[in-house]
């Protein structure tokens, strides 16, 4: 049975995604069941594989019984077993957001199951190009879902993704080229070995290949300067899609850079090419305090989450760079950790537009009255994203400063002080950002003496009429009830618990989300435990 | 019969008193009077009894790691001890015959039994702390009375504050220079902080121009609590005072000569009897400080002069201010010129004045006489600035005050008990307040007749009684004197009658200055710090404002800076980047 899960993993969602469609032809509304069950089957099939990678260590499975190096692996471990059931859990709850937040219609959950597939690909294989290939699966189903709601803007940002995305996925792809003619294999752990026995770290083909490969997966992963793309195909999609793959499609890929430099090119290469190593270091750096810095300047909600993904991503970035255990181990929390509070923040500001049609910052104004339990949970998220303890947030970036700082004490001078000082920055400026939305939320009291909260058409628009708001096609501030509070949009889902206008079953998940950021804050030991094995082996 | 001193120090006075404070408050009003007469009673008896071989710092302790002695006996806290234990009971008496409220009585013997602290501490900063809380006590005993005196106390409560802060302050300069709080056997406050400590306790003292709350204050609580607060607040900064500097100094000696004059002067032109008090003790203060300020020019003899004038200002203070409150209290009327011919009447209250009156103006026979002649001995030694008989400016001024003095109780005593024909019929004194007034009284004729036994009470008793010291109260030129100032202040009062009525409405004293510059002194600090706030808080809000319009703008902010580009990355751009990213990657990688 352990024999079949691999490939079970990666078929079921693939083979799950032509349903919609074929059935489609046949009946309405069939895809959210048929989404449904495939993604919580993948859900079971993660457990399952979680549940042998406890009890039996990491197992693989050479697919069609071609042995690697020349077959396909499909690999488990520890590191694959976190990212896999991120995407398992992630990609379940945002079909309970799906279901009421559109968009609608068959097409939309085969791609999204395609999507699914494609990160559980990227998750589990143990083969460059196969690599390459749910790369493209994933990325080319984003890029459809991005246009899903066939609004002009996000057809912009989805051409803009495709024509970027697909020089960036190239980019990789010649990288793999490079390698392969460096060592004449794709296998991963053959690529490790062959690099050392054919070419040597200092080869250039082989430093040719790390700097293709990097470049690639930075554009996916989204690092500033290559991040362009990904500020409006977060803004422009539906808001549903934004959940996840914000969520998710980044973070495979920055888990793709973490397997590629720690399993194929090995701590050993960054150590002998200490140049290369710092140039990651040097533009994560810059991608931390310019991500940050960009968030705190938008008023557009889901831009302003965007950009603090680059900053965010930028530490992951840098703790790779680092090369030492503890910045590798916050890395990788800060990884998992960032796509549950991304996941969370984006469902939950989507939540909040789907009932109140919300979307600027200044529109949040008593948000908190209206709906306390979803601007609650937004509250904590975001609080987590600044790093307040007890939340995952805080341990991520936590790990990473300290390995910074290490690496600083240890020699590596000014730089490893910088990362920490960068990381110390973008907290200031996640503060301010957040804070603005606490204090939309919570202070900006309708009816007050000098009240934030202005009456629609007053003249004086604060933060609005970004220019691409004005683009928007003029979106008009969404109405307000008589008392000042946003008012309910008309028709819009009501849960019988909670007096938000919000569904019950996304709050949950909301819900959900934010027990797992505060509950895993308090389990730094444990998650230091769980990647001790994945750390140990890369830093043999 | 020899109590034995460990007994005697167990419970301090000021413990006693502030439980007696609480029963004052608990019990009915006869028998919370009776406890608070008994234990001012009891701290009157602990102190005579310590004064036979009971001196020594008890309760010596460290407390916040400094060394402290809550309980110094030696003969100047004795004899500090001794008087105010009598005054407090003769008061409590007193305040029991004037219908005190109950608050009244349980603040003042708060009052006394911070000023029981203050005298026995044994070091600077036990007697800071008492000297602030005695500031507490007294203001809360002042607003008690509500009305007029709740503005007059808060100007109180700022003049104290102002100086307790003051006095902190040089104590902490003192414990910086010498290393402990602990009181010297020799040397005072440390020099370092000599002009801190003037000032924080000269504040209390009334020096010129520091004293408006005197006049302000007294006048307007309960005639009972005017009782109280017209003797231990100044008297023991007089005390303490001399802690401080005990070798004296000639500025502390003229200060006191020109506060002699200047409050019997500013007394002269009153006409609300207990404002006409409050400047004597001004000037009475004037003398026992010129009595200190030649402990070295001089010697002991005038510092046992200056203790001698202080023990019995306790005493003939207290009394006169008993005696006015009874007419006060008796005839509702603040207005010495709305009295008159209540000798008749009220002859008790009559003869008690009488008693008072003379011994502040030092009539012989009176205790005032003795040790006012001490000071002015003292002074007639000095001989900086000859003026006329060969006798100095101190002496001068001190023989001035002198008449000054005489000359307002005169007066006090004319509008008073003669002056025109009688108009009120009040009662006489009740039999509590004839009490506790003869008790002072009674004292007064006392240690006028029987000096030796006031010399007995004093510091350096042996060196006065010896014969190197020429100590002749009695003497014909000391009776000469007195009868001259006697003469002179008649004189004076009736010829000068007419113009010191019209200088009366015309003379300002310092407060019409004071109280409207603190005012507005206040207010305008006020306004400042508000307004500096604001101002800084505006243009942090507009920096931020600007800050966050350009931050949200960033394209509008470049076109008014003349750079109008499109800043957001198309695709072109995007790919442009790219690959601009790629190259540079591969440049570094492959060549550093």
């Amino acid at each position: 049975m352990t024999d079949v899960l691999l490939p079970l993993a990666v078929v079921v969602p693939i083979v799950a995604a032509t349903l919609p469609l074929a059935l489609g032809l046949r009946y309405d509304r069939v895809g959210w069941p048929i989404a449904a069950v495939g993604t919580t089957a993948v859900a079971g099939i993660a457990a399952a594989i979680a549940a042998e990678v406890v009890a039996n260590g990491p197992f693989d499975h050479a697919l069609g019984g071609f042995l690697p190096p020349v077959g396909i692996e499909l690999v488990a471990d520890r590191l694959t077993v976190a990212v896999l059931l991120l995407v398992a859990a992630v990609s379940v709850a945002t079909l309970a957001f799906a279901r009421v937040a559109g968009p609608r219609g068959n097409p939309f959950y085969s791609a999204y199951l395609l999507l699914v597939g494609g990160l559980v690909g990227m998750t589990l294989t143990g083969d460059l190009f196969n690599l390459f290939v749910f790369l493209e699966i994933t990325g080319l189903t984003t890029y459809a879902l991005i246009a899903s709601d066939r609004s002009g803007a996000s057809a912009y940002a989805s051409l803009k993704y495709l024509v970027v995305g697909t020089v960036g996925a190239s980019l990789y792809l010649l990288g793999v080229g490079y390698v392969f003619l460096a060592t004449g294999t794709l296998n991963m752990l053959d690529v490790q070995a062959q690099i050392v026995a054919q070419a040597g770290y200092g080869d250039p083909l082989v430093r040719a290949s790390y700097a293709f490969i990097v470049t690639g997966l930075a554009l996916k992963i989204a690092i500033f300067p290559v991040h362009s793309w990904q500020p409006d195909a977060y803004q422009r999609a539906p808001d549903s899609v934004t959940t996840i793959v914000a969520a998710l499609v980044s973070t495979t890929s920055a888990y793709a850079l973490i397997r590629v430099t720690y399993t194929v090119f090995t701590v050993d290469f960054l150590a002998a090419n200490e140049g290369i190593a710092t140039a990651l270091l040097v533009v994560s750096t810059v991608s931390i305090v310019a991500g940050s810095a960009l968030a705190a300047m938008q008023s557009n909600l889901k831009r302003m989450f965007a950009y603090s993904s680059v900053a965010q991503f930028g530490m992951i970035g840098a703790a790779v760079a680092l090369a030492n255990e503890t910045a590798l181990l916050g890395g990788i929390v800060h990884l998992i950790g960032h796509g549950i509070m991304k996941f969370g923040l984006f469902l939950g500001i989507g939540l909040l537009a789907l009932g109140y049609g919300t979307r600027q910052m200044e529109d949040l104004a008593s948000a908190a009255r209206a709906a306390p339990y979803t601007s609650g949970g937004v509250a904590v998220l975001g609080l987590a994203l600044v790093g307040i303890p007890p939340s995952i947030g805080f341990l991520g970036k936590w790990y990473i400063g300290v390995g910074a700082v290490d690496a600083g004490l240890a020699g590596g001078g000014a730089v490893g002080i910088a990362v920490a000082a960068a990381i110390f920055v973008s907290t200031l400026f996640t503060l301010s950002y957040v804070a603005r939305l606490l204090e939309r939320f919570y202070f900006a009291g309708a009816g007050l003496p000098g009240d934030h909260g202005e009456v629609p058409g007053t003249g004086d628009d604060g933060g609005r009429g970004d220019d691409h708001a004005a683009t928007d096609g003029g979106e008009a501030s969404p109405a307000k009830t008589a008392d000042g509070l946003p008012a309910p949009v008309e028709g819009a889902p009501r849960s019988s618990l909670v007096p938000d206008r919000v569904p019950t079953a996304p709050l949950l998940a909301l819900g959900l989300a934010v027990l797992a950021t505060v509950a895993l804050g308090f389990g730094g030991f444990a998650l230091a435990e769980w990647f001790d094995p994945f750390l140990t082996e890369a830093f043999a | 019969m020899t109590v034995p001193t460990s007994l005697l120090t167990a419970v301090p006075p000021y413990v006693l008193l502030a439980f007696a404070a609480l029963a004052v408050l608990a019990l009915p009003r006869r028998a919370g009077h009776a406890v608070a007469a008994l234990a001012t009673a009891l701290t009157f008896v602990q102190a005579v009894l310590l004064g036979d071989g009971g001196t020594g710092a008890h309760l010596a302790t460290t407390f916040l790691g400094f060394d402290v002695v809550f309980f110094n006996v030696d003969q100047f806290s004795l004899l500090m001890g001794v008087v105010v234990g009598f005054l407090a009971t003769a008061a409590v008496l007193y305040a029991y015959g004037s219908e005190a409220p109950t608050w009244v009585t349980a603040f003042a013997l708060l009052y006394v039994a911070t000023t029981f602290g203050t005298i026995y501490a044994g070091d600077w900063l036990t007697l800071v702390f008492f000297w602030e809380l005695t500031a507490v006590t007294s203001t809360l005993l002042v607003w008690q009375h509500g009305g007029e005196a709740v503005r007059a106390g808060y100007r109180y409560a700022l003049f104290h504050g102002t100086g307790g802060t003051i006095l902190l302050a040089a104590v902490v300069v003192h414990f910086v220079n010498a290393g402990t709080f602990l009181f010297s056997e020799t040397a005072g406050i440390d020099p370092a902080a000599t002009a801190l400590a003037a000032v924080g306790i000269g504040i209390n003292c009334g020096f010129i121009f520091l004293h408006s709350w005197l006049p302000d204050t007294y006048p307007r609580p309960h005639v009972a609590a005017s009782v109280f607060l017209s003797v231990f607040t100044t008297k023991t900064a007089a005390y303490v005072m001399y802690r401080a500097f005990p070798e004296g100094g000639m500025w502390l000696a003229y200060l006191g000569g020109f506060m002699a004059v200047y409050g019997a002067f500013f007394a002269l032109l009153q006409y609300d009897p207990r404002r006409l008090l409050s400047y004597h003790i001004q000037a009475q203060l004037g003398y026992m400080l010129a009595g200190f300020g030649l402990a070295t020019a001089v010697g002991e003899f005038a510092v046992t002069g200056g203790f001698a004038h202080l023990f019995n200002n306790v005493l003939y203070k207290s009394l006169l201010f008993m005696a006015v409150g009874v007419v006060v209290y008796r005839t509702g009327v603040e207005d010495i010129r709305d009295m008159g011919g209540l000798w008749k009447v009220m002859p008790v209250t009559f003869l008690v004045y009488l008693v008072g009156a003379a011994s502040i103006t030092a009539v012989p026979g009176f205790n005032g006489f003795i040790s006012k002649g001490m000071v002015l001995d003292s002074a007639h030694e000095v001989h900086n600035y000859i003026l006329l008989l060969d006798s100095g400016l101190l002496w001068w001024l001190l023989v001035l005050g002198g008449v000054g003095t005489f000359m307002s109780f005169i007066k006090l005593g004319y509008y008073m008990f003669f002056h025109g024909s009688a108009t009120l019929s009040p009662d006489d004194a009740t039999p509590f307040q004839t009490a506790g007034m003869l008790l002072a009284a009674g004292a007064c004729v006392f240690f006028g007749v029987f000096y030796t036994q006031l010399i007995e009470l004093m510091p350096f008793t042996d060196l006065i009684l010896s014969d190197e010291v020429y100590f002749k109260p009695y003497s014909q030129s000391h009776l000469i004197e007195s009868a001259a100032l006697l003469i002179a202040g008649f004189v004076g009062f009736f010829a000068l009658k007419r113009p010191l009525g019209w200088l009366a409405h015309r003379m300002p004293d310092v407060d019409r200055v004071i109280f409207p510059a603190a005012f507005y002194l206040g207010r305008g600090s006020v306004w400042g710090v508000t307004e500096l706030w604001a101002a800084v808080d505006r243009a942090t809000m507009a920096l931020a404002g600007a800050t966050m319009r350009t931050a949200s703008h960033p394209r509008e902010a470049l076109s008014r800076a003349g750079v109008d580009v499109e800043i957001r990355a198309g695709i072109g751009r995007s790919v442009l980047l790219l690959t601009l990213a790629a190259g540079v990657a591969l440049f570094a990688f492959l060549l550093v």
